[in-house]
């Protein structure tokens, strides 16, 4: 099973050590914070729960479908991990999941794990979500604006993290200058969000016409569950 | 950790060090010959770096430095610098002796023994038990994507040469179907998971062997290795002068 490649993911290398270092530590304290909101609002059941669904966004990340001239659009997950789930077990389960594409496939160094992370899992789920619940508050409740709330903050969670990106690698000495990697990483990027967002939005319908009670997952109670 | 060190010290070695970087090369072939592990594998999973590799190509010809040539593309007139050429080398180099070190940690140790590091690393233990979870489904959730994506291949089948159907939303929304299946799936999946060790006494924690210790040689074995990777780093920042 080949994972599909994402620009995204840095190996190691590209980005200067100092720079790695301080996301590993950026990154550490929004995961711990993460891991005690997770602890003090989900039972025991979510440990399974979040393990296959941390299997499920990396199983989705191998759908694609064709665009145009041989490129494809994917799915990195970060902002329906977050609907479904909800913001801190969805960056969890986003941080299993880099983790372990760095740690067995190679998908992502050790060292810059940490500013991967940030780049996708953070980025993308947390900042994805709080956009998220704004727009849909705008779109007049949950409800009716979920789908072009998801479409939009898909979008720019695909895009800020290459913005993330570019800022780190062009803050690396003996890389090309800043806006020569802003304007590459950006520029695919934008495409690719227009995949993310697509996809996204079908896969929240399906579940809204099949298993609608399943939004509510995300704020069920220990006792609840 | 030592292949975290590791990759560190190759981090921050200066451009152009070529030198110290083969030295480095030569030490890593021979340890993945010493761990039995085919060359042949390493140079294969050595590839999935190669596409960021493109992000550091345009310095060829951004660098300022003596030109050594010029390529023209249309109206595109490119020069190539020496001193861009070392740098776009150094960098590909490193990020690919870098993989070289991840790929001997991943082949040399079992997934299980890796778990138990990360539990001693103190790594907090829901975070430990999603990626176990994680490693355990991935082959059965995998599985699932891989049918669904079998399904859309038999319902879809094309003419030779024939143009593919549909608009791009409709073939995304074809994609963000799956998408929800699959979720549907491994939803109702981790519920049976959840059922499945109730059944067999689940108490909310997890039990598990101990550990087996550190032996003292292992020990002796890490701290040298941190020792010649702290030298290698230093003596290639104080002797090696690129010019």
């Amino acid at each position: 099973m080949p994972p599909s490649i994402h620009l995204l993911h840095a190996p190691d290398g590209f980005v200067s050590v100092p720079i790695a270092v301080a996301m590993w530590a950026v990154t550490a304290v929004v995961l711990a914070i993460a891991v005690r909101r997770t602890n003090a609002t989900l039972s025991e059941r979510a440990v399974p729960l979040l393990g296959v669904m941390a299997a499920f966004i990396f199983a989705a990340q191998m759908f694609n479908f064709p665009v145009a001239g041989g490129t494809s659009g994917h799915l990195l997950g970060g902002v329906l991990a977050a609907i479904l789930l909800g913001p801190w077990a969805g960056t969890l389960v986003m941080a299993s999941v880099i983790a372990v594409q760095g740690l067995l496939f190679q998908d992502g160094g050790l060292v810059v794990m940490g500013l991967n992370i940030f780049n996708m899992g953070v980025i993308g789920t947390l900042g994805g979500y709080w956009l998220y619940r704004a727009l849909a508050g705008l779109f007049g409740g949950e409800g009716r604006g979920r789908l072009p709330a998801a479409a939009i903050a898909a979008w720019v969670s695909v895009v800020a993290g290459a913005v993330s990106m570019s800022l780190q690698i062009g803050l690396t000495p003996d890389m090309p200058p800043l806006g020569l990697v802003l304007g590459a990483m950006v520029g695919v990027h934008v495409l690719i969000g227009i995949g993310e967002a697509l996809i996204t939005v079908a896969a929240l319908a399906f579940i809204g016409v099949t298993r609608a009670d399943l939004f509510e997952l995300r704020d069920r109670s220990p006792q609840a569950a | 950790m030592a292949a975290i060190a590791a990759i560190a010290a190759i981090s921050l070695q200066p451009m152009g060090a070529f030198g110290p970087l083969a030295l480095m090369f030569a030490l890593l072939v021979a340890a993945s010959l010493l761990a039995r592990l085919g060359p042949w594998r390493l140079v294969r999973g050595a590839f999935v770096a190669l596409p960021f590799m493109l992000i550091a190509l345009p310095l060829v010809f951004t660098r300022p430095g003596d030109p050594l040539g010029s390529i023209s593309l249309g109206p595109l007139h490119l020069t190539v610098s020496g001193e861009g050429l070392r740098a776009f080398a150094t960098i590909a180099l490193k990020s690919w002796l870098s993989v070289q070190v991840a790929l001997l940690l991943t082949y040399t140790t079992p997934f299980h023994d890796l778990l138990d590091a990360l539990r001693e690393l103190r790594l907090p233990r829901i975070l430990v038990s999603i990626i176990g979870f994680m490693y355990r489904y991935l082959a059965v959730i995998g599985d699932e994507a891989q049918r669904l994506l079998r399904a859309r291949a038999s319902r879809s089948a094309l003419a030779e040469g024939a143009a593919g159907g549909g608009s791009i939303a409709w073939r995304a929304r074809v994609t963000g179907n799956m998408v929800g299946s699959l979720f549907l799936r491994s939803y109702e999946r981790s519920e049976r998971v959840y059922d499945a060790m109730i059944a067999r006494g689940f108490e909310g924690t997890f039990r598990h062997l101990g550990l087996r210790p550190i032996t003292t040689g292992e020990w002796i074995a890490f701290a040298s290795v941190l020792v010649a990777l702290a030298a290698w780093a230093v003596a290639t920042h104080l002797w090696w002068n690129p010019s």
